[in-house]
């Protein structure tokens, strides 16, 4: 190009990771509906945050609420946005991928790189990367306000608990994780809609939908089972404290049924793996293999 | 520029469940030369520029450059620029933006990105969102993708269309050019007359097969020639030729003769004494002729 800047003729292999991290880590940072669904996600967590710690009081109770049930209960407070962010989340992982697809920005990006494989990790490194970032700023900022809120209503949250920090930092797995799921399932669906409707269908719609049918009686044992497993009950495992049963029905034990499954919080970060593992492998498989 | 190669396509099929958009299709672009890829709409030009650039897996064949596949090229951007028809950008980024993703992708030197919208004149607007580009300047944004690399190959889909009569001659010269450097540049379109002033070369194909491939003036060999001629006596002038063993049709302006020239009809004509008041070689044109290739003659 007479023009132009001459490029140094001897770079061989110019695709490296770095620079496809770079380049997704631009591409995530230059639409405005990144920032959007960011903002959104920390609102939620800093708001929902205050709001449930400035109306938590067990004043009523006599005797007040043991030590681990106000652990509780401070977990509770700072990580109950999470129910809500997880329909976020699950909105920019699909919206992140299915939107190359509608714009036709997918043929950008396969031209750039060929191989295909290594944009998509990318990207989901990236989106992975941001969603931590922005919720673990929020949850950063939501701490202390809490616990000044909640001292006020009486409920002493102690810091040294370390089932307290572990549901802290689970929470904020839990969101990343849906977040690379819901990815996963825009990368196979490659549709807006078809993809936020899957990847809602199956972290709210599932869980609620068989919760229902499956009931408490005990023949349906193995389906409450089954739910245990979803994303969302997976997501309730991670970021359990052990104090819950004392903050959610204090003086009176929770009755579980025979045979149902409590799964311990490494148990539900393993499941929520697993399941993002299942999604890229097949979305993995696909990428290679269709037609842009 | 890095290297140039030659695109060579190998039997390419490509079959869509029963339908076969390809068929069989081979043919080569040579470099130092603008090359036309022309046929009607839905003939597979782009299903093959598709599969050249590895979006699209064929069903049989090969397509490579200079015997790589894309995909296996070890920098692809510096290599080969595409400009594909359909917009291949995300509405809601700038053109800058999109240039940056493109050049940190690929290790291409950041001054790149400015020399490039400078080149394809979108240096204006380059942080606009391209959302709300016309498709002239989405056009440009698509060459400025393809050239960013300062690549040895171009292949450009559609380049022209929707460009302003200015940007028309603007992209002519630029082909021209790029050529002229010693680059291979293909240009696919469905109206020969669009890209007739640029083209070196031409490879025709209509339902997903090849039906000519040649110079652009092997186009016009298989021009089918024609005299238009007329005489105040027409009468007189049809039994002259037809004597002299000329088959004659009527026109409205006048006799057709077909296959001989213009000579060879004055000549009977002046012999058999009919004084002529008309007398003209016609040509079919090349648009003409590339119709009647693609079969889409009316």
């Amino acid at each position: 190009m007479s023009t132009a800047t001459s490029l140094s003729t001897t770079n061989r292999n110019d695709l490296s990771h770095l620079g496809i991290i770079q380049s997704e880590w631009i591409k995530l940072r230059s639409l405005r509906s990144t920032w959007w669904t960011f903002a959104i996600l920390f609102v939620i967590t800093v708001g929902v945050g205050i709001q449930m710690s400035s109306s938590t009081s067990f004043a009523w109770l006599d005797g007040g609420l043991s030590q681990t049930g106000m652990q509780a209960a401070g977990v509770n407070a700072v990580i109950i946005g999470t129910d809500i962010n997880v329909l976020v989340v699950s909105v920019l992982g699909v919206l992140v991928i299915a939107s190359e697809y509608s714009t036709g920005m997918i043929r950008s990006t396969f031209t750039t790189v060929p191989q295909r494989v290594p944009a998509l990790l990318a990207k989901s490194l990236v989106l992975a990367i941001g969603t931590f970032l922005v919720v673990a700023l929020a949850v950063a900022i939501t701490i202390p306000i809490s616990i000044g809120l909640l001292a006020g209503n009486g409920i002493d949250v102690r810091l040294d608990d370390p089932h307290y920090w572990r549901a802290m930092i689970g929470s904020i797995c839990y969101l990343v994780l849906i977040g690379l799921m819901a990815f996963g399932i825009g990368a196979i669906l490659r549709s807006i809609a078809g993809g936020i409707a899957v990847a809602l269908g199956l972290v709210f719609v599932a869980p609620l939908a068989l919760g229902l049918v499956g009931g408490s009686s005990a023949p349906q044992i193995w389906l409450q089972n089954f739910v245990a497993l979803l994303p969302f009950n997976l997501g309730r495992a991670l970021t359990a404290h052990p104090g819950y049963a004392d903050f959610a029905s204090p003086g009176v034990p929770l009755q579980r049924p025979e045979g149902l499954w409590v799964l311990e919080p490494w148990q539900g970060a393993l499941g929520l793996v697993m399941w993002v593992v299942v999604v890229f492998t097949a979305a993995i498989v696909l990428l290679k293999r269709r037609d842009a | 520029m890095t290297d140039v190669r030659t695109i060579e396509v190998e039997a390419v099929t490509k079959r869509f469940g029963a339908v076969a958009a390809v068929n069989s299709l081979s043919f080569q672009v040579a470099p130092g030369r603008v090359t036309g890829f022309l046929g009607p709409n839905g003939a597979g030009k782009t299903t093959t520029l598709r599969m050249l650039l590895g979006l699209v897996r064929p069903t049989e064949g090969r397509a490579t450059f200079g015997g790589v596949a894309y995909a296996d090229l070890d920098s692809p951007l510096r290599t080969v620029g595409a400009a594909l028809e359909a917009a291949s950008f995300h509405p809601g980024r700038s053109a800058r933006n999109h240039l940056a993703i493109l050049a940190t992708a690929s290790r291409i030197p950041r001054a790149r990105i400015d020399a490039t919208l400078d080149l394809v004149g979108l240096s204006e607007f380059a942080d606009r969102r391209v959302g709300g580009y016309s498709l002239g300047m989405r056009q440009r944004l698509g060459l400025a993708s393809a050239l960013l690399g300062d690549p040895g190959v171009l292949v450009l889909d559609e380049p022209i269309n929707g460009l302003d009569p200015e940007g028309i001659k603007w992209i002519r010269s630029l082909l021209r050019a790029l050529a002229g450097e010693g680059r291979t540049v293909l240009v696919s379109s469905h109206l020969l007359s669009e890209v007739q002033q640029s083209v070196d070369d031409v490879i025709i194909i209509a339902r997903g097969e090849l039906v000519h491939e040649g110079t652009l003036s092997s186009l016009s060999a298989g021009d089918s020639l024609s005299v238009l001629v007329d005489a105040p006596d027409r009468a007189a002038l049809a039994a002259a030729l037809s004597a002299a063993g000329f088959t004659v049709t009527a026109a409205r302006a006048g006799l057709v003769v077909v296959g001989v020239e213009a000579e060879e009809v004055g000549r009977a004509a002046f012999a058999a004494g009919v004084p002529l008041s008309t007398l003209h070689r016609q040509s079919s044109g090349l648009e003409e002729t590339f119709l009647h290739l693609v079969g889409g003659d009316r």
